[in-house]
């Protein structure tokens, strides 16, 4: 057997050692590679910008810790952004596992960042609620009939924010961070049924099927995973600088530092993917030789 | 970090490495951690159910109203569920059935609609493209693109007749538009899943290993 047909048979394990250390050098040493904003994620980030104090978002935590890595900071820059330019939030989840973890640890993270905001006049956390589709047919009409109670137990009714947005369709953009399929439920529910504008930011998994809805017009952008999360902190960052601390902070996981280890991974499977097939043909042209 | 959060990352970062562990062989502290995760997770879902769901939407309307006719439909929802127990007594198992029956045809309803208007209609419409690209050279070509690809796509799935000819020619070239959507979802799909081994790097470098240290009192 030549060197080369040997590397069609090489044991696995040297290939996930190779991207572990892909992964961990990275991580220990960013590289800070240069972030191009594409536009399905960019017309989110319009959108949010023609958005005034009185206008409300809509925020669905739509997953769980399994793909926080690439959730996370898809929430953490649209609510950044969202508090930097004054916008209002109202918070919720409708994934079981993990959906209102994620949204309070998050919410609770980054409203610190703001003294000034208020609870129940800038945002409100309504927690998680089960039945998916059923819930959120309830909700776009009336908050309170889906959720009588916010996270803490507050009545809806005494959070002024709650008192001027009856259901998620009084709102101005609902913006869903998902895995799996609730995503398409925002989209061909919500928007179809109501034609209220909807956004959603998916894991790279579900990000090919996501781009039928965005090109069929039904939600106005898409961030597709880390490398859709890395241009939403990107714009968040070049847009508005006070958030660039935050952002700096070492012990932060961010997407733009993700990219790094994305782009050397990917270096190191597509190495293979050509290795592999040089190998194969070399070892084919030799047998018929 | 205080101490209950730094033993509780500690538990995380053990569990995580056992799970890593697999990636070298199977062995029992991978079958473990597995385990312990699926338990974890339904028991997480139960109690979530409970305390976020039933307690304020069931439980707490009908202990302050009591059974009106404002909370009878609380009542109504409450007892379908509950018959969906009863398929674990052998003798009234078949009630279970009408419970189920009001579940599916409620969400069969719901997806109909949901369905037609919010994704067939909606979809097909977005591939009945104006092919000029209303005078856009790069608009035209795209059009173009969708239509040829949807149209040989569709030829592909088209088992009624044989794939021979200029019929097996098109149906080639969906194949190749087909190879493209693959295409595009490995690569996402490999992005998303170096994206879980990224965040879990990042969990054991900074939140265990950084977190610990700091606890520790040393370096920054």
């Amino acid at each position: 057997m030549s060197n080369l047909a040997k590397l069609t048979s090489i044991d696995r394990r040297w290939i996930f050692l190779l991207i572990g250390l892909g992964t961990l050098i990275p991580v220990l040493l960013p590289i800070g590679f240069p972030v191009r904003v594409t536009a399905p994620v960019k017309q989110i980030f319009d959108k949010i910008e023609t958005f005034g104090p009185n206008d409300v978002i809509v925020l669905s935590y739509d997953y769980g810790p399994t793909t926080g890595a690439e959730n996370d900071p898809m929430t953490d820059a649209i609510l950044r952004h969202c508090f930097s330019h004054d916008i209002k939030v109202i918070a919720l989840a409708l994934y079981p596992l993990g959906g209102l973890t994620s949204l309070t640890a998050s919410i609770d993270r980054i409203a610190a960042e703001y003294p000034n905001l208020q609870y129940g006049v800038d945002y409100v956390n309504l927690g998680y609620k089960d039945g998916g589709q059923a819930t959120m047919k309830l909700l776009a009409e009336d908050f309170s009939g889906a959720f009588p109670n916010d996270t803490h137990g507050t009545p809806l009714s005494e959070l002024p924010l709650m008192q001027r947005v009856k259901g998620a369709r009084n709102a101005q953009l609902a913006i869903s961070v998902a895995t799996g399929i609730f995503g398409e439920w925002w989209a061909n529910l919500i928007n179809a049924q109501y034609g209220l504008p909807v956004a959603v930011g998916c894991t790279a998994v579900s990000a090919p099927k996501y781009y039928a809805y965005l090109e069929a017009g039904q939600m106005i952008g898409l961030i597709g995973g880390l490398k859709g999360a890395s241009e939403y902190e990107q714009l968040v960052k070049d847009n508005y600088p006070a958030t660039r601390e935050a952002y700096a902070n070492p012990m932060l996981q961010t997407a733009s530092k993700g990219m790094d280890v994305q782009t050397i991974d990917h270096l190191i499977i597509i190495a293979f993917i050509v290795i592999g097939n040089i190998a194969y043909f070399a070892d084919r042209r030799a047998k018929r030789a | 970090m205080n101490g209950m959060e730094l033993f509780g990352t500690w538990v995380a970062a053990l569990l995580t490495l056992c799970l890593m562990s697999f990636l070298y062989k199977d062995n029992p502290l991978f079958r473990f951690a597995e385990a312990l995760f699926a338990g974890v997770s339904l028991g997480y879902y139960i109690g979530i159910t409970m305390d976020q769901t039933l307690r304020p939407n069931l439980f707490e309307p009908l202990r302050d109203s009591g059974i009106t006719l404002e909370t009878g439909h609380l009542l109504f929802a409450g007892l379908v569920g509950l018959n969906l127990y009863t398929r674990y007594i052998p003798k009234i198992a078949w009630f279970a059935r009408s419970s189920l029956a009001i579940y599916v045809g409620y969400y069969v309803g719901i997806n109909m609609v949901q369905k037609l208007q919010g994704e067939v209609l909606p979809q097909a419409a977005a591939t009945m493209v104006d092919l000029t690209g209303g005078g856009s050279p790069t608009a035209a070509l795209n059009a173009l693109v969708v239509f040829i690809g949807v149209l040989t796509v569709l030829m592909y799935f088209f088992f009624s007749v044989e794939h021979k000819g200029l019929f097996g020619k098109a149906s080639r070239v969906g194949i190749w538009f087909l190879m493209l959507g693959f295409g595009a979802a490995f690569g996402y799909t490999v992005m998303g899943r170096i994206s879980l081994l990224i965040g879990r790097i990042n969990f054991l470098v900074i939140q265990w290993v950084g977190g610990t240290l700091q606890a520790l009192g040393i370096g920054g």
